[in-house]
């Protein structure tokens, strides 16, 4: 049967692609994932739970954003940034967050520039909010660290380039 | 009882304390500087956060970070294990600020026991028999001639902030005595930050004979025996056996219930050791730990009580685990604290343990958090690992002790190994007859 062309508007989700969508639901349920994303001829699924970021998540948890495969894959590549020239590893232990307060602006962004001392992010512990200065001037190439994900000391938390 | 404990601590106490979590079914989370990332318990914990540098001001010391690290990982109890933050008071208080749990004895206890000049005013209000010594500090203005006269030479000065061993001076005679306070005060200024010192009688030949205490924290306490632990150098444990080789049972049950009954009075909460100079058949208490000892493997071996567990399920608000005529001291256990330090001079030895067989079968234990490949860091203490052996007599016990530590085996780093090798075969260990110089008197040849 001749394939259907691509149209957003008429896109149907067939018979194997809820297969497909539940066989995926079940893998997040079976392991710790918490997101799984397959793309195949004409197809790409993407598959979530929603977490909340609270007490009970290991400290050194990096979400997985393509299968299974991918998480070592994941833990390797932090490994790695942490010796990374430019990387930015926290000084303390508590939890992250991008803004000064809730629904604020963030800080940085990717590709913004930034200068010496002028502050990345906010690590909270205990009640108090501390702020985390940039070691040295550069540009944002990455964040490593969700908002409102907890951290360890030393954790990368972002790479200034 | 409590769903997650954080483990403030690092080595094989906080394996040992591991182990009592997950055979209770509690969460666990390690803690660790960045020098021990490859611990084996922060492999086998559930969670861990790394909280600082490799110095332990920095990590193990380091509240704020133990308290960040509770925050992150809703840990809602604290082991503090031995030494580092386990007998302090503000700490057990501060945990309790924040509603987390401190697994240990109350802050009061703590705070009474540390000040070793109000833990022995203590201990002779409860009936403990005490050393012969001055009333409370003496002061630079104070007649410490007179004090120590009356003691009788030889006499010793000790810090009041001290313990464990340290800030300690002998005065042999009269004239020794000066000089002794002020090398006394000046060392406890600097090591302790109180410059407090007070006298006591020196005892030729003394034993060093500790009894382990269980609290419930409301009145009931038991007493789990003694254990001897003489064989010390430079005043610090080397092999510890229970029972004592000098007590009998009627001598062991005196000054148990003493004890017991002390505990009882204060309304002790959790495990905890009363330490005690044995001469003559007398006992003089030394001073009080408030947390659990390196050397508690040789009580458990011989009552089958898992100490730390009790702790664990005591801080929760449980019930002793038994009543004191429960209580059975079953055959005999010895315990080598295995270094990595020359045998000979002592040197610490850190590195790479490049070969590493303990040894096993019946009897055996060992309390270690080593393994092959580890590479034990020099920031923290040289304890390889705690080789423990128990057997139905003390015979028994040591010939399975020269067993198993001929047989095992610590390569690519220098261990005290062939030290317990020789000693195992000394007469005077073999008949139990030592007192708490004897070994640095071996050592010395």
């Amino acid at each position: 049967m001749a394939r259907q062309p691509e149209d957003k508007a008429d896109a149907k989700i067939s018979k194997d692609d809820s297969t497909l969508i539940r066989e995926l639901a079940l893998l997040l349920d079976e392991t710790s994932l918490t997101e799984i994303e397959i793309e195949r001829a004409g197809l790409r699924v993407r598959v979530a739970r929603n977490v909340s970021i609270a007490a009970s998540i290991p400290a050194n948890f990096a979400p997985a954003p393509i299968g299974a495969s991918a998480q070592p894959a994941a833990a390797s590549a932090s490994a790695d940034l942490s010796k990374h020239p430019g990387v930015v590893p926290s000084p303390m232990v508590g939890t992250a967050y991008w803004a000064p307060e809730p629904g604020a602006k963030p800080f940085i962004e990717v590709g913004a520039k930034v200068s010496v001392g002028q502050t990345l992010l906010i690590i909270e512990a205990m009640k108090t909010m501390n702020q985390i200065p940039s070691p040295h001037a550069g540009t944002v190439t990455q964040i490593l660290v969700e908002d409102g994900q907890p951290v360890e000391f030393g954790e990368p938390l972002v790479i200034i380039e | 009882m409590f769903d997650k404990i954080l483990i403030a601590n690092r080595g094989e106490i906080a394996l040992r304390v591991l182990r009592a979590c997950k055979e209770l079914g509690i969460a666990t989370v390690a803690v660790h500087s960045t020098a021990d990332a490859d611990a084996m318990h922060v492999r086998l914990a559930d969670e861990s956060v790394c909280i600082g540098p490799p110095p332990s001001k920095d990590s193990y010391l380091n509240v704020p970070a133990l308290l960040a690290a509770c925050e992150i990982t809703g840990a809602d109890a604290v082991h503090p294990g031995y030494g580092f933050l386990s007998e302090n008071a503000r700490f057990a208080e501060i945990l309790a600020d924040h509603n987390l749990q401190f697994i240990g004895p109350k802050a009061e206890h703590i705070r009474l026991m540390g000040d070793k000049i109000e833990a022995k005013k203590t201990a002779r209000k409860l009936g403990i028999p005490v050393v012969p010594g001055s009333d409370g500090a003496v002061a630079p203005d104070d007649n410490a001639m007179a004090i120590a006269k009356k003691i009788g030479f030889p006499v010793l000065v000790k810090a009041a902030a001290g313990g464990g061993g340290r800030g300690m001076k002998v005065a042999q005679t009269p004239e020794d005595l000066a000089l002794a306070l002020s090398t006394a005060a000046n060392e406890a200024k600097s090591a302790f930050g109180d410059a407090s010192v007070y006298l006591e009688k020196y005892l030729q030949k003394p034993r060093h004979i500790e009894i382990q205490v269980l609290g419930d924290g409301r009145g009931g306490a038991i007493h789990l025996g003694e254990r001897d632990c003489s064989l010390q150098r430079r005043h610090q444990k080397v092999w510890e056996e229970g029972p004592s080789p000098a007590l009998d049972a009627a001598a062991r049950n005196k000054i148990g219930l003493t004890v017991a009954k002390a505990m009882q009075q204060m309304k002790y909460l959790g495990v905890g050791t009363v330490e005690f100079l044995y001469e003559d058949g007398e006992f003089y208490f030394i001073e009080m730990n408030t947390r659990i000892q390196v050397e508690h493997p040789v009580t458990e071996m011989i009552t089958d009580i898992d100490l730390v567990l009790e702790q664990i399920r005591i801080a929760a608000g449980g019930d002793l685990p038994v009543t004191q005529d429960e209580v059975v001291i079953n055959g005999h256990s010895i315990e080598c604290r295995v270094n990595a330090e020359n045998p000979v001079t002592f040197r610490p030895s850190p590195g790479k343990i490049q070969q590493y067989h303990p040894p096993g079968g019946l009897g055996v234990r060992i309390d270690s958090a080593v393994y092959q490949g580890y590479v034990i860091p020099p920031y923290y203490d040289s304890l390889v690992g705690k080789l423990i052996v128990h057997g139905k007599t003390r015979a028994e016990c040591l010939m399975r002790l020269r067993r198993a530590l001929d047989e095992m085996v610590v390569d690519g780093i220098e261990t005290t190994l062939p030290l317990f090798r020789a000693l195992v075969r000394e007469p005077a260990i073999i008949d139990g007859d030592y007192h708490i110089h004897w070994l640095e008197q071996y050592l010395a040849g």
